[in-house]
Formats: structure tokens, C-alpha cells, sequence
């Protein structure tokens, strides 16, 4: 019953996401050629692309919380999110008229919060989430160096990108819907280890599992992940926190269900935040960050209060 | 009978500091060996050099092979242990924590639930459960292991006077079936009803290996916690003084 709620709501939000915009566009009774255009060559796309950064960004989430035994950790806890956007930045400035550029240097950034994440993944879960925190203040501190020094027209350009903006995804959509099979067949082949791992180190591997083994094909896939995320889309937030909680509620704790239940409702969120941002000031946009926290902090508050009552 | 563990020589260190050294001894099938010692002495570091999870110096080999031949996964078939279960705040039910330890054999998980006294509690999650509840769950998760070798840490902590009965009946009845159990008691009359042999782990650097009808006497318990532990005719009790 669940599952098939969830199918309706991907028919729902993808109908919803290709008629949303500046202009209300009926899918189904679309017969101009501009119409047309607009739904299959700009809105559907970007649709495609909300969907597969959403749901990596929320498969992120899952195996951070996991990974570092915490229901707070969410894709950016490690400091991922700081590098990749100082690497942006750095590609702005130093190629402010390329398209390219702030890609390639978030994906940059990104491996190298990585990398230097990597050097921490000997250490228990807390010291490498200690870890995180602290690489994470670094790479603000040279996020707001490298802003400080950019010139001023980057700036807008500079704070969208760091608030999420799926307009300028440079990456192929086939790249990114690729990526997100990809991923949730690895969880769905790691999950049953996962779900050993929630009893904490020891218990997982007193029932055999290769911890150590793990815990690095894990930081490994889910920063992956993330730099792919936040190559496409840019940083939004609270969608790899709120949502795998989401799915624990609904479909239970273990991982077959709540992998593809997240890679999925993640995809979904994000098409409705970028929905929204196409439509409440159209004809201009909202950063979609800027959605996915204003829908993210209530969801999340009310999860905190119930799991507190 | 041949022994299915052996210990040669083992030393177990924790922090740098040399928790105990130089203890020998061979586990069989059908038999439980009681460890006994004061707090940190080691007991429980013992166990998890036993199933691989920490490292030891010395020789532990599982049926004639050294233990570190063994992958992590042949290890968990033959060797069960029990821990106090971490807290977990991703809402995990009793159902599911037993599932994770057996398989989805839902007649088999229920029975053993039933017998446990936890058929209740199955779509439970576990952060729900009282400390009893939870060491109940983690019994019946250890009844699902069918290995040769059980390790279990404290197994009647937290748990009422009915269930530290059943508990230990419980083990007695693996025993008949078997099954070689290695415990960390604190009770000494639990051990007394349970133990064939023991271990003594005295907490300054040394550790015993006995059968328990040599080892269980008032003046070496006494030595061995530091405090007072008298006959009572044929049980050994701490000595609380009078009221």
C-alpha cells in the first residue's frame, strides 16, 4: 500500500513538475509548438535532473547516518559541500565567462574534501564525524576568503549556486539518471550489511561483517555521491537529512525498503521545491535551496518532536 | 573430546596496559567456563579477543586453525557472542533485531521470542525497551545463532529473578545439546550452578584456569575481588556483615 502511495506520488509530482512554471501547461492537452517546447525540452529535463540530484542527495543522507552511527549526519557533515563550493568559487574566479567552470571546480573541491576525509576513515565513526566538523569550518573559512576576493558581478552568481540552482546543470542527464541506479543497486547490495551495522560496530561484526571494509566502500560511495550531487545542482541542504528519517517512518528501518524508498522521495521533494521556485515569484526563480530548507525545517522539527514525545 | 577453542598464552591488552597474560586453556563442546574477576580486570576484553574482535597476543585457534585464519564471516558461523547492545536511534524493532541475527525464519523467531518472554514486544523498537528487555532481546538473538561456540557478557544483567532462572536454565540446556559457553558472570552462586570450569581474572595482570570444583573456595574468591566471600554450607555468598 505504501509502495504503490509512493507510485502515485511520482505521477503526481512529475505531472505537477511539468506543469508548473511562469505558465500553467497542461501535459495532456499541449498542442502548440511552443507548449511543446517547454515541456519536453526545458521543463522535463530539468524535472530529470531534480529527480536523480534529489535521490542521490537523500541516498547520501541514508549512509552518512549509518556511517557515522547518527540520525543528525546528512551529505554535507564531512565538509564535503565546503570544498566542493570553494572549488566553484575558485573556478568562477579564475574563469569567470566559462559555463563549465564552476562544475568542474565543485567536482574538484568536492574529491578533495574527499580525499582529505579519506585520511580520517581509520578512526571510529565519532572521531571521523569530529573530523568532518572541523574540516568543514576550514573549507567555510576559505569559502568566505575566496568570496571576500571575488569580484562583485560573481557574487549573485557565486551565493545561487551555494543555494542549490538546477537551472545550469551542466552534467548529461543520462550521466546523473545513470549514477542514481547505480547507487541505489550499491545500497541495495551493501543493505543487508547496513542494516547489521545500526546494532553498532561490534554486534555487525560479530554477525560478519567486514566493518572496516565497509565503512570504506560506504564514505566512498556516498561522497561519490555527493560530489555528483553538488556538481549538478550546486549545495541544498535538509533534502539527505529530512528524507531517509521520512522513509524510516514509513517503511521501517531496514535498508531494501528504505534505500529505494529515499533515493525516490528524495527525487520527489526536490521536484516540488523546483517546482515551486519555478512558480511563486515566476518569471524569475528562487534558489532551490532555499525551498528544500523551508520545507526541510518544519518536517524535520515535527520528527524531532516525535521521536522526543 | 577434542576442544573446539584452545588458548595459548594469551595476553590481552587494552590502552597499552596489560590486562592479563599468560592464560592456556581448551573449550570443549558441551561444557561452560565461567569468567570471574573484579571490574576491568579484563573479563570482557577476553570475549572479544575470543571472537576476533579485538586483537591479543598468544594463540587462539578455532578447531586446530589460528583464529586470524578465519575471515569475519566464517567466523560469525561458529562463533556467537553476546554485548550489551549500543543504544540505536534509527527505530529498530526486536522483530527486525532478530531477523538481523537468524534470518527471516518467522517460526523459529517466534518461538524463541515466546521463550524469551518477548513475543509481546516484537514490533517493539528497541530505544522502547526497558534494560530488561533489551538483555531478553539480545538472549533470544543468541538463541538464533546456531554455532558451536557460544561467548556471552554478563548475560543475566539487568534481568529479574525469574528471568536470571531462566537464563541460566536456558544455558544449562545448550550445554546438554552441546553447545561450549564461555560467560562473564558476576553472581557466584550462577556460576556455582552453571560453571565446569573457570577462569579467574584477578585484575593485576594475571589469569586462572580451573575446574570449578577446585577454584570455587572462600579464600581464593576473597583474594581475587578483595572482599570478603564466606561458605554458607555448600554455597559461597559475599559476606554483607549484619544488619
Amino acid at each position: 500500500m505504501r509502495w504503490f502511495a509512493l507510485l502515485i506520488a511520482i505521477a503526481v509530482c512529475l505531472l505537477l513538475g511539468l506543469a508548473t512554471g511562469e505558465q500553467w501547461i497542461n501535459p495532456f492537452a499541449a498542442s502548440e509548438a511552443l507548449e511543446k517546447t517547454i515541456l519536453w525540452e526545458l521543463r522535463f529535463p530539468r524535472l530529470l535532473t531534480a529527480f536523480a540530484v534529489g535521490g542521490l542527495l537523500a541516498l547520501a543522507g541514508a549512509w552518512f547516518q549509518v556511517l557515522l552511527g547518527n540520525p543528525l549526519a546528512e551529505p554535507y557533515v564531512l565538509g564535503v559541500a565546503g570544498s566542493a563550493s570553494a572549488g566553484a568559487v575558485t573556478g568562477l574566479m579564475f574563469m569567470p565567462e566559462s559555463a563549465w567552470a564552476m562544475s568542474a571546480g565543485a567536482f574538484a573541491g568536492a574529491w578533495l574534501g574527499i580525499v582529505t576525509v579519506m585520511f580520517f576513515s581509520h578512526l571510529g565513526a565519532n572521531r571521523m564525524l569530529l573530523a568532518g566538523v572541523v574540516l568543514a569550518a576550514f573549507w567555510s573559512a576559505v569559502l568566505a576568503l575566496l568570496l571576500a576576493l571575488l569580484p562583485e558581478q560573481g557574487l549573485f552568481r557565486a551565493f545561487s549556486w551555494m543555494m542549490g540552482d538546477l537551472s545550469h546543470s551542466d552534467l548529461p542527464i543520462p550521466v546523473l539518471l545513470l549514477a542514481w541506479a547505480i547507487a541505489l543497486a550499491c545500497g541495495l547490495f551493501l543493505s543487508s550489511s547496513l542494516d547489521k551495522l545500526l546494532l553498532g560496530e561490534r554486534h555487525a561484526e560479530a554477525l560478519g561483517v567486514d566493518v572496516k571494509r565497509l565503512r570504506q566502500r560506504l564514505l566512498l560511495l556516498a561522497s561519490a555521491v555527493t560530489a555528483l550531487a553538488v556538481t549538478a545542482a550546486g549545495t541544498i541542504g535538509f533534502v539527505g537529512l529530512v528524507i531517509p528519517h521520512l522513509m524510516r517512518l514509513l517503511f521501517g528501518s531496514l535498508h531494501k525498503a528504505v534505500l529505494p524508498a529515499s533515493a525516490i522521495g528524495g527525487g520527489l521533494l526536490l521536484v516540488l521545491a523546483d517546482s515551486a521556485t519555478r512558480t511563486v515569484i515566476a518569471p524569475a526563480e528562487l534558489p532551490v535551496g532555499i525551498l528544500t530548507a523551508i520545507i526541510g525545517v518544519p518536517v524535520f522539527l515535527f520528527l524531532l518532536l516525535r521521536r522526543t514525545q | 573430546m577434542s576442544s573446539l577453542m584452545n588458548l595459548s598464552s594469551l595476553t590481552v591488552e587494552r590502552g597499552g596496559q596489560t590486562l592479563f597474560s599468560g592464560l592456556s586453556c581448551q573449550f570443549k563442546a558441551g561444557e561452560v567456563v565461567a569468567v570471574l574477576g573484579p571490574n576491568g580486570a579484563g573479563k570482557s576484553s577476553l570475549l572479544l579477543a575470543m571472537a576476533g574482535l579485538i586483537p591479543a597476543t598468544g594463540s587462539i585457534e578455532l578447531t586446530g586453525h589460528p583464529l586470524a585464519s578465519y575471515s569475519r564471516n566464517e567466523l560469525s558461523r561458529s562463533i556467537a557472542w553476546q554485548g550489551e547492545l549500543p543504544p540505536t536511534e534509527f527505530g529498530l524493532t526486536v522483530r527486525q533485531r532478530l531477523e538481523l541475527a537468524a534470518g527471516e525464519d518467522a517460526e523459529m523467531l517466534e518461538s524463541t521470542a515466546a521463550a524469551m518472554d518477548i513475543a509481546p514486544l516484537l514490533h517493539r523498537p528497541l530505544g522502547e525497551l526497558s534494560s530488561g528487555e533489551r538483555q531478553r532481546t539480545e538472549l533470544a538473538a543468541l538463541m538464533l545463532r546456531d554455532t558451536p561456540i557460544w561467548l556471552l557478557d554478563e548475560p543475566t544483567a539487568h534481568l529479574d529473578l525469574k528471568h536470571q532462572i531462566h537464563c541460566i536454565n536456558m544455558l544449562k540446556a545448550q550445554r546438554e545439546s552441546g553447545r561450549a559457553i564461555i560467560t562473564v558472570l558476576h553472581d557466584l552462586q550462577q556460576a556455582m550452578a552453571i560453571a565446569d570450569h573457570l577462569i579467574l581474572i584477578d585484575g593485576r595482570g594475571g589469569a586462572e584456569y580451573g575446574e570449578a570444583k577446585h577454584l570455587f573456595e572462600s579464600h581464593k574468591l576473597s583474594q581475587l575481588f578483595d572482599a570478603p566471600v564466606v561458605a554458607q554450607g555448600s554455597v559461597l555468598v559475599p559476606d554483607y556483615g549484619g544488619k
